[in-house]
């Protein structure tokens, strides 16, 4: 079982964690997007192979949301970390 | 056969019983009595089944899987399926490491009507007609016959019986954390371990052996050796031994899943070693499936762990030096060697010296051809190998056996060591597979390693085990030059593994015993086109049975190679994958433990004789013997439910009405302090999630509730929204257990909760959609003037520790207007005669508001919310199909929720059209009522008329729209 660092409580069991998909914020001014862009935020995911960043919430623990980069194939954890406004986390580094 | 016949006048322990053995399991002081086919049979307290059936010269087990042809022990280790029974209600068991315990009741499998007479044997004769994937071929039509077919084969093929009325002892589940683990307790392995132990980590050490000591178990050169191992692990408290556990998988992060019995162990191991060890290889020649021809090590296992003779006069067949110790073995337990049959040109291995100084017959350069006999092994057939390599038929020769010993070589067992994403490549020079790129955190020692002598695994283990503990933070590994001597000393070791594979013949030959595959079904697939390793193992089913591949997967490999023309390192290997053994599963499912939630009032119910229903984790009254009468209650005088499974969300700050503005699609920064509104939510999708009410407590407290299903799902999603950047202002706590909630409805209900309240409650006082925070029964509660079934109601929200107090105390004032208790089943009536929806019932995941009927929610003219975007476009679009009540023609005929809604097309056939999602007999209006999705232009006007498809017949039904039931809501409001 893949083990996940969460910012608050360290590394635990992904089993107390609910992923909630890739990190796909929403569009800032949703009156302004067009058909292409709502489309996109809603339906297109990329679904890569290689370093993912998503969304994890700590269920069975702490109920903190926070976001993991986490490589698809080799289940490695770059890195996870708290969301900040601009987006860009000072995470804890996962190994 | 005829031995087998004999019926004994006292059941013994068999006249194949060898005296006492040195490293023998067995307690000869202890007799074990038990049942074979119903015949009796006596073994020794330590025998496995087979053992102790093997003591009295039982040589036929079972029946194989396709031509139920009679099938013996070959591995004697748990590896192959010759030796599946049945014991009571459990099947396929393994005879040969299960254990006699007193009374068992032993059957075979797979033979009808007998072990000895089995009629389907016949299917031999039929043989031709059942090529490899013939399931595939032969019964794909006609499409509607496949019934009868499938009872016939499941019958003719397979295994044990399962017996659905069983239930089996209890099965757990335990966890186990390990800085090292070690898998495999031969000598690799417990170098590993206590190397490992000494550098300061905490070793657990598995093996699937009743007890540590690998093959020298039953290596009786080595027994000083085994004594010393054990000791160097016994006592010491940093290493765990589980014997009698296999390690059945590897997951991530050295996740690992390990199985006795019925307990299944989950394991975190900062680092694995594996010493897993090598499974023997059998060698294809014409009916080398008969009874009597079994494994090297199998032979030498019988012999040693048990005290039992594997028969009178062997043939042994060998390509490396293993063979002749398996020889020498046999001779000591006074079996008479028929010959050695050798591959090789000669050897120097000192117990070959040693048997042919003493006139035992060695056939070097010869291989063996067929097994012949019927049901068992008669005598062997051999020949002289050619200069090219090929076996000379001409100059074949019969010699007289009743054993054939089959010791060719050794395939390392590196299935967890593949799991794990190790790579291996084969090694043509050894002809095994060798291990290349070990995964991060997992370290491979001893045979699996291809280390082939006890010293030099033992030596290997030592260094895995020191690795495996500085992975884990102990110690700085093994020395560079320690490593590089073991490297050169494996390096000299002989080769031990022949690639001859097959001995080409006319007969069958078995390359899989689990399914009947002979090496000829595999070059048909091939040549039918199946020739990737994968594809060919899902065509013909080969490795797919209850052993998993550890008898032919490297056979396959060379098979297909050469029916290629391919080297056998260019053509792969199959994907391992766990269970590496069969796991039971009652040890997956472990003990039944659902956790169930209940309400403060639960005795209460229960107490009252409630029919409870299960409603995701809550245990809730469906009813209290009577749903029509709880109706009735509530519409004539006054009926209490219990709500406290709905969720509860205490919303606090000066955020909140910003907050709520953008979850749901109403309105909600001018609702006044101490004001209820409805509420629906909607996903960016614009699919309706979740429905309830909130109020408005204090200008900056706010009491959300949501459906008793949707509570978590909302809390989180909330989180998700506060969390990420909406959550300026506001504080967000989850109160669903934390509050009881108990809804008083009926025209009545003013009366009752007028008894237990000071605060005035008149209509004027405390309007509809309103809340106030007042004591009920000397408990501060939160009562909101709400309605979902349709009559004037209170909802009581008490903290829950007060809850079986407020419930008693809301009944007993109660009394004297004909209170009645009502359960979920009530509910659905009421609030449907209301026409008031149910999230997730009513609606799926593509219901909007507006087609979910609902558009008078929706504040579209909101800066923002979720599901605005999308809801904009559907609003300008239109919809496709609408949510609409509807009433029957026959107003007694209740059609099923999900039945299909009809109506005839252009051409008068009948078309789908929509479905229902409530239906029920409605009391109040004497009819059947109900819910359905129908295309808006059908929907759009009352009374339009349509047909609902149920049992074949077609019922009439009519459009309705708006309550069924006080249109004007009125009774809401007195």
């Amino acid at each position: 079982m893949l083990i996940l660092p969460c910012p608050n409580c360290g590394d635990r069991n992904v089993s107390e964690f609910r992923f909630a998909g890739e990190y796909n914020p929403r569009p800032p001014d949703p009156d302004a997007c067009d058909d292409d862009a709502l489309a996109a935020y809603l339906y297109l995911r990329d679904n890569k192979l290689g370093v993912e960043k998503a969304w994890w919430y700590h269920q069975a623990g702490c109920g903190l949301w926070f976001l993991v980069e986490r490589h698809t194939k080799t289940q490695q954890v770059v890195k996870s970390y708290v969301w900040q406004a601009d987006a860009v986390g000072e995470g804890t580094d996962g190994d | 056969m005829a031995t087998e016949s004999i019926t004994r006048a006292v059941p013994g322990t068999g006249p194949d019983r060898l005296p006492p053995q040195s490293g023998e399991v067995i307690d000869r002081g202890a007799r074990v009595a038990f049942t074979f086919d119903g015949r009796a049979f006596t073994g020794y307290a330590g025998d496995t089944i087979a053992s102790a059936l093997a003591a009295d010269g039982v040589r036929v087990l079972s029946r194989s899987f396709k031509y139920h042809r009679p099938r013996g022990l070959l591995c004697c280790a748990g590896q192959c399926p010759n030796c599946l029974v049945q014991i009571g209600d459990e099947p396929n068991v393994r005879a040969c490491t299960r254990r006699v315990e007193a009374g068992m009741a032993v059957r075979s499998q797979n033979a009808q009507p007998s072990l000895d007479r089995d009629f389907l044997s016949l299917t031999q004769l039929a043989a031709p007609l059942m090529p490899v994937g013939f399931y595939y071929k032969t019964f794909i039509r006609p499409t509607a016959l496949w019934p009868s077919f499938e009872h016939v084969l499941r019958r003719a093929a397979g295994l044990g019986k399962v017996d659905l009325a069983s239930r089996p002892d209890a099965c757990d589940k335990a966890y186990l954390h390990a800085d090292v683990v070690v898998v495999g307790g031969g000598p690799s392995g417990i170098g590993a371990a206590v190397a490992a132990a000494e550098e300061g980590a905490r070793v657990a050490l598995f093996d699937v052996e009743p007890s540590l000591g690998g093959r020298l178990r039953f290596s009786p050169s080595q027994s000083g050796c085994v004594e010393k191992l054990l000791a160097s692990v016994a006592n010491r408290s940093d290493i765990a031994v589980y014997t009698d556990t296999a390690v059945v998988g590897w997951y991530q992060d050295n996740w690992l899943a390990a199985v006795t019995g019925s307990r299944l162990f989950k394991i975190r191991a900062k680092s694995v070693v594996v010493a897993t060890g090598a499974i023997e290889t059998p060698l294809l020649f014409d009916h080398n499936d008969l009874p009597g021809v079994m494994l090297g090590s199998a032979s030498q296992r019988l012999i040693h762990l048990y005290g039992v003779k594997p028969g009178e006069k062997a043939l042994v067949v060998t390509a490396n030096d293993d063979g002749w110790d398996v020889a020498a073995d046999l001779a000591e337990a006074d079996i008479d060697i028929a010959a050695v049959v050798d591959e090789r040109h000669s050897c120097t291995s000192p117990a070959a010296d040693e048997l042919i100084s003493r006139g035992v017959p060695a056939l070097f350069r010869h291989t063996i051809l067929e097994a012949v006999g019927s049901k068992r092994v008669r005598a062997a057939r051999v020949a002289r190998i050619d200069p090219l390599g090929e076996a000379d038929r001409s100059a074949a020769r019969n010699l007289a056996c009743d054993l054939i010993v089959v010791s060719v070589g050794w395939t390392p067992d590196l299935a967890l060591f593949h799991m794990a994403g190790g790579e291996s490549v084969y090694d043509a020079q050894r002809s095994e597979p060798q291990a290349t790129a070990a995964p991060k955190g997992m370290f491979l020692a001893g045979r699996a390693a291809g280390a082939h002598t006890a010293a030099c695994a033992m030596d290997e283990g030592r260094i895995a085990g020191r690795r495996a503990a500085s992975s884990s933070g102990f110690g700085n590994g093994p020395g560079g030059s320690e490593v590089s001597d073991l490297l050169a000393r494996k390096a000299g070791e002989p080769v031990r593994t022949s690639a001859r594979t097959v001995v080409p013949g006319k007969k069958k030959r078995f390359l899989c015993y689990c399914e009947d595959v002979t090496d000829v079904d595999l070059q048909t697939a091939i040549a039918e086109g199946y020739d990737s390793l994968e594809l060919l193992k899902r065509y013909s089913t080969i490795s797919m049975g209850p052993c998993q591949g550890k008898m032919c997967s490297m056979n396959t490999v060379h098979l297909c190679a050469r029916a290629n023309g391919k080297q056998v390192q260019e053509t792969g290997k199959t994907t391992s994958r766990p269970p590496f053994v069969p796991v039971t599963l009652g040890a997956l499912a472990g003990q039944n433990m659902e956790p169930v939630q209940v309400s403060p009032a639960h005795q209460w119910h229960l107490d009252r004789g409630a029919n409870m229903m299960v409603a995701g984790l809550w245990l809730r009254p469906e009813d209290y013997g009577d749903a029509t009468a709880e109706v009735k209650a509530v519409r004539e005088r006054v009926g209490l439910m219990d709500v406290s499974t709905l969720g509860k969300i205490q919303l606090t700050g000066p955020g909140a009405p910003e907050l709520l503005e953008r979850l749901y699609v109403n309105q909600w920064r001018k609702l006044g302090v101490g004001r209820v509104r409805y509420g629906l939510m909607c996903n960016d999708e614009g699919v309706v999630m979740d429905d309830g009410v909130c109020a408005r407590i204090q200008e900056n407290e706010w009491y959300m509730s949501t459906t008793s299903t949707g509570a978590t799902t909302v809390f989180e999603w909330i989180q998700w929204w506060v969390q990420s950047g909406w959550g300026e202002g506001v504080h967000v706590v989850n109160l669903t257990d934390s509050y009881a909630a108990f809804n008083l409805a009926g025209p009545r209900s003013r009366d009752v909760l007028q008894r237990l309240t000071d605060r005035d409650l008149s209509n004027r006082k405390f309007p509809y959609m309103r809340v106030r925070s007042t004591r009920v029964a000397g408990v501060l509660c939160r009562v909101l003037r709400i309605g979902f079934t349709g009559e004037l109601s209170y909802e009581v929200h008490c903290p829950a520790s007060y809850g079986m107090h407020v419930w008693e105390a809301l009944i007993a004032a109660g009394e004297e207007f004909g209170i009645a208790p009502f359960g979920m089943e009530a509910q659905r009536v009421l609030r449907l005669e209301k026409a008031h929806i149910i999230v997730g019932q009513d609606t799926d995941a593509l219901s909007d508001p507006f087609s979910a009927n609902m558009e008078w929610a929706v504040k579209m003219n909101k800066r923002d919310f979720l599901g605005k975007p999308m809801l904009t476009r559907i609003s300008e679009r239109g919809i496709g199909q609408r949510l609409v009540g509807f009433r029957m023609a026959r107003r007694d005929v209740v059609p099923e929720e999900g039945l299909q809604a009809v109506r005839p097309d252009v051409n008068g056939k009948q078309e789908i059209i929509g479905w229902l999602t409530s239906c029920r007999f409605s009391p109040a209006l004497n009819e059947t009522i109900g819910l359905c999705w129908l295309p808006a232009h059908v929907a759009a006007e009352a009374g339009t008329p349509f047909q609902i498809r149920r049992d074949g017949e077609l019922e009439g039904a009519y459009v309705h729209h708006g309550p069924f039931y006080d249109p004007e809501g009125e009774r809401l409001q007195m």
